[in-house]
């Protein structure tokens, strides 16, 4: 599907890679401790339903999505910046193709979490008068995401034309 | 000071009577205090209370009064608040989106109105309680005027002079109301908030006490079920009959006018409506972005629907945005060519892999559910959850009938839902970016789902279950420059770049279904 549309043209930081499985490391371990928690919960209140099982399997899940999921969106993430529009594709099972014109951009913030700043990245926001038409690039190198967000940020100037 | 000249920058105070209206108000919800003190628990010392809250209201407005002025300046509206401390909220006049004039029974009695200003970026809203209606209609002018010099001119049709009227509904159209879910439950939204308001206000002068509370659970519990069903049945009854009167009291004699001001040649549209609270609101052409028409199978089959404007940074639009209230298809769509221009493009349907998504959407869960309960042994469980999932099929069918999208070079159009059915219809110029969106589900039967980005209304419009290369192909019929570039079958040479990874990426391996 989509054969009309060609992918944009850069692929994210590789370092990304390392971000996305990170964070599905906290959030599986999260996940993994709570059910943990109300498996045993269960058990104290001599539930019929006792899943001991669960934690495990939240965890086989976890483990699976770290391992996977980084790379299939590597091989997703990708962004462009043409002389009039932010054309940038996202997602991993579900995918989502983005296309913002500049001139209707009315701010760009380059973010760096504490992870990411351990691994020179950054996130783009880039957004619209419309929260549907704003986009976010993460994974972008801190060089190239702070150039973006100045070029963007003045060309948007240029250009302006909200549309509000 | 309010009856002075109209000089720009000179500061004014509300109007002296704005304190004994807004006492007035004050007076209205004491009395309900008093009143429910009466019935609950006997005349009452709380009564003196309520009198003695009173005289400390009417003070506080006095003092309210005294220490808030306005001024008008040629660039913005200044609000003052001075007494001990002082706040000042400054309204650039560039960033005027609309202004709205409302007036209480009280209000008018007193030639009164409350003028309400709306400002661009973050809600900001300037609110005057109580000016004179002709201070109030000077004011709209001025802002409204200085709003049109300033803002740069962009593309509306010239005007002709005199404000025109644009539709006016009928008394008869109360009759629709019934037909609104929101119409028919308004009456117990009313009933609960004026309930929960004497609730609190007798709880807070301490007139409800356990023993009064079991007691009317008492008087309640005491009467023979018999009496019950009959109260139960007249409420039922009594309904849509209440609907009807509350759709008059908020939809009264209303006036859709087209307004010209400023020399910019930038009207705007004025809906004025109400039976005692007339309410008016201005909106100006060129931030309205498109209209909304909503409508429910009910009203499908009486042919009627209700319009509201998508207006860029008007809060609250669901009910400000309003240029219609419930009413017959026809003139609605009178008013549409009016705000927007006229848009006859017939809707085109979507492939029929969307009507399997649709059906399938509409069905799956309830049978899922049907399965489980089937699997544990709760047979009737099972059998309601087969029954919803037989009414999901007609809904399914029907949702996938309303799909349809349509654009005619200078509007586009977009449906979809069943039992709220919603057709927006879009300026080409509103649109502020595309998201395409593809789900694995969808992406079996080669679908995708195009929102378009709108800086108004809901802020996204999603154009749903279109087959992938048509999505694309919309959106570049639409804002063709936007999308070429990154076209892969015709590629612009000026634009082109070559992609630096590795080739037979996953968005492209998998062709048109």
């Amino acid at each position: 599907m989509t054969s009309l549309l060609r992918p944009p043209a850069h692929r994210v930081s590789g370092r990304a890679v390392i971000k996305w499985a990170a964070d599905l490391l906290v959030g599986g371990a999260v996940l993994t401790g709570v059910s943990y928690g109300f498996a045993r919960w269960t058990v104290g209140a001599r539930w019929d339903f006792q899943p001991v099982w669960l934690p495990w399997a939240v965890g086989a899940l976890s483990v699976l999505a770290v391992l996977v999921i980084p790379l299939w969106r590597y091989r997703v993430h990708r962004w462009e910046v043409s002389a009039d529009v932010v054309y940038t594709t996202v997602g991993w099972l579900n995918r989502e193709w983005l296309l913002v014109p500049v001139s209707r951009i009315q701010t760009v913030d380059a973010e760096q979490s504490w992870l990411e700043r351990l691994l020179d990245l950054a996130t783009l926001k880039i957004s619209t008068a419309s929260h549907e038409g704003s986009s976010e690039l993460t994974g972008l190198p801190v060089g190239i995401a702070t150039g973006l967000a100045a070029q963007l940020a003045h060309r948007a100037h240029d250009l302006r034309d909200d549309a509000t | 000071m309010s009856d002075g000249p109209a000089v720009e920058g000179d500061t004014r105070r509300l109007s002296p009577v704005s304190c004994v209206a807004t006492a007035l108000r004050e007076l209205a919800a004491l009395l309900v205090v008093a009143v429910s003190g009466l019935l609950i628990s006997g005349f009452n010392v709380a009564v003196y209370f309520t009198l003695a809250g009173l005289a400390m209201g009417l003070l506080h407005q006095a003092v309210r009064w005294w220490s808030f002025t306005y001024t008008l300046y040629p660039d913005r509206l200044e609000l003052r608040h001075q007494l001990v401390g002082r706040s000042v909220k400054s309204i650039p006049l560039e960033r005027v989106r609309g202004v709205d004039i409302s007036t209480s029974l009280p209000h008018r009695l007193l030639g009164l109105a409350v003028l309400r200003v709306d400002a661009a970026s973050g809600g900001d809203e300037g609110v005057l309680d109580g000016v004179t209606r002709a201070e109030a209609e000077r004011l709209r002018e001025a802002l409204l005027r200085r709003r049109a010099e300033t803002g740069a001119a962009e593309g509306a049709a010239p005007e002709e002079a005199g404000p025109e009227i644009i539709a006016r509904a009928e008394p008869r159209w109360s009759w629709y109301a019934p037909l609104s879910g929101a119409y028919l439950l308004t009456p117990f939204a009313l009933a609960g908030s004026v309930l929960g308001t004497a609730y609190n206000l007798s709880n807070e002068v301490g007139l409800i006490s356990d023993g009064t509370l079991s007691h009317l659970g008492d008087t309640v519990l005491g009467l023979s079920p018999l009496l019950g069903v009959l109260a139960a049945a007249l409420i039922v009854l009594a309904l849509p009959l209440l609907s009807v009167l509350v759709f008059a009291w908020f939809n009264w004699d209303f006036q859709l006018r087209s307004v010209p001001n400023g020399e910019a040649g930038q009207g705007s549209l004025l809906a004025e409506r109400g039976l005692f609270t007339r309410r008016s609101v201005t909106l100006e052409r060129r931030r309205i972005g498109g209209v909304e028409l909503r409508d429910n199978p009910l009203e499908r089959t009486l042919g009627v629907v209700r319009l509201t404007a998508l207006i860029t940074g008007l809060g609250d639009a669901r009910h400000r945005g309003r240029l219609l209230p419930t009413a017959p298809r026809d003139i609605a769509t009178d008013v549409v060519a009016e705000a927007v221009g006229p848009f006859k493009e017939p809707l085109t349907p979507h492939p029929p892999a969307a009507r399997t998504r649709r059906l399938t959407r509409a069905v799956a869960p309830a049978l899922a559910v049907a399965a489980v309960a089937a699997g544990t042994g709760h047979p009737w469980l099972a059998g309601l959850a087969l029954a919803a999932a037989a009414l999901g099929v007609p809904l399914g069918v029907d949702r996938y009938r309303q799909l349809g999208h349509a654009t005619d070079g200078r509007l586009l159009s977009v449906r979809s839902g069943s039992l709220i059915r919603h057709q927006e219809i879009i300026e080409h110029r509103a649109v502020v970016g595309w998201k395409l969106r593809q789900s694995v589900f969808q992406r079996r039967g080669g679908l995708a789902t195009l929102t378009v980005a709108v800086g108004a209304g809901e802020g996204g419009y999603a154009i749903i279950d279109l087959d992938g290369d048509g999505a694309v192909a919309f959106a570049g019929s639409v804002t063709p420059a936007w999308i070429t570039p990154f076209l892969a079958r015709q590629p612009d040479p000026d634009k082109e770049k070559s992609p630096d990874g590795p080739s037979g990426d996953s968005a492209q391996a998998r062709g048109a279904a």
